[in-house]
């Protein structure tokens, strides 16, 4: 039957005390995927801190520059690239979640918000693609 | 012949063990309506009186039998047998928490955090008795309704990682309950719950796990209200006059 309520508030010192196992994340497949998503973080650091390094290279000169084209290193890149779209999707779709905003005093539709994300990330990712091109030419 | 399950319960005499282990018991499943909570009633009542919980309202209501149902947090009075016959089902005392006896935690934790986000209309000054209500819109109820749903059942704290490794961290009912509070349009005490609520182990340690979220047995997202929190605070701090009341 049910402990008295004043058990819970006893000094409890001979309780046995409970310790997350150091796999814990693989016993579920939500938190799979989340230590997935926040590993991504460590490979897009080091793309981008190669990128820096490249643009150091080209501030020489285009004549003594020559972009890394090797098979690894191209599939380096298109992981990166995987786990960045993985890592920009998850997030831009809990914006739906987050983002709270009214319009004439009726709350926007989540669904709304996320759409508008994607929107903008699309608007984003055209504008400097053709910075870059238009620039790189 | 009448079916049986068996139930593996956890086991711990704080007097004469050093750590928990599970005993199993075989009992009947007469009844497809059964409980994990009427297995255990069942336990104690005919099999081994001294086995250890908590439980009592017995309709997902009070949130005081929630336990770990092979491997995953719920409410026994809301899981029922029929979805796991005929494989045994494992009751464990809730993650994250230390074990009192059995299947019985230490919630004293939890109760510090949820009174130190003070989960009660605060008032600058209070509307004298008789005078006027507190009027609110059904709009204006909407704002906060989910997030006041929580039972205190500890579920959402037993499924998050974050909590079982740093127990520190405020955790998932406290702030959808500071949230709900924040929310409602006759408490003025934000100003008297955002050191605690604002501070890195209140919404900051929470990196959205989400799984507090998926557990919760009445449908609040305290997922949700933790990264509204973040934005929140974060605007209040960016925007100019954000601190201002």
């Amino acid at each position: 039957m049910s402990l008295p309520a004043g058990e819970a508030g006893r000094t409890l010192s001979s309780t046995y005390r409970w310790s997350m196992p150091a796999n814990w994340w693989t016993r579920k497949r939500h938190y799979f995927f989340y230590m997935l998503r926040e590993f991504t973080a460590l490979p897009l650091a080091l793309w981008l801190l190669w990128f820096l390094v490249e643009i150091k290279r080209a501030a020489d000169g285009p004549a003594s520059y020559a972009p890394h084209s090797s098979a690894l290193f191209v599939a380096f890149s298109v992981v990166c690239l995987m786990f960045a779209l993985y890592h920009s999707i998850t997030f831009l779709s809990l914006a739906g979640v987050i983002i709270h905003v009214k319009f004439l005093d009726r709350p926007v539709p989540s669904r709304l918000i996320v759409l508008s994300q994607f929107g903008l990330w699309a608007a984003a990712s055209i504008v400097i693609g053709f910075v870059l091109i238009w620039f790189g030419r | 012949m009448a079916k049986r399950i068996t139930i593996q319960a956890t086991r711990f005499d704080p007097e004469k063990d050093t750590k928990p282990r599970l005993q199993s018991y075989d009992i009947p499943f007469s009844d497809d309506s059964m409980v994990v909570l009427d297995a255990l009633n069942y336990i104690k009542a005919h099999v081994d009186g001294t086995l250890s919980y908590r439980w009592s309202c017995r309709m997902g209501i009070c949130g005081s039998c929630g336990m770990m149902v092979n491997g995953t947090p719920k409410l026994t009075c809301n899981a029922f047998l029929r979805d796991y016959w005929p494989q045994p089902v494992v009751v464990q005392p809730l993650n994250n928490f230390p074990v009192v006896r059995d299947l019985v935690i230490d919630m004293e934790d939890f109760m510090d955090k949820l009174k130190s986000v003070k989960p009660w209309i605060i008032r600058k000054q209070d509307i004298p008795l008789g005078a006027h209500e507190h009027v609110q819109t059904t709009s204006q109820i909407d704002d906060f309704k989910q997030f006041s749903q929580c039972i205190n059942c500890m579920l959402c704290y037993a499924a998050c990682p974050v909590y079982g490794l740093n127990n520190e961290f405020l955790g998932p009912a406290a702030i959808a309950l500071a949230r709900r509070y924040n929310l409602d349009s006759r408490d003025q005490g934000l100003k008297d719950r955002l050191p605690v609520i604002a501070e890195a182990e209140g919404v900051w340690e929470c990196s959205f796990v989400g799984e507090c979220s998926v557990v919760c047995p009445k449908g609040v997202d305290p997922a949700k209200a933790i990264q509204q929190t973040k934005l929140d605070t974060t605007m209040r701090f960016v925007l100019p006059y954000g601190n201002r009341e």
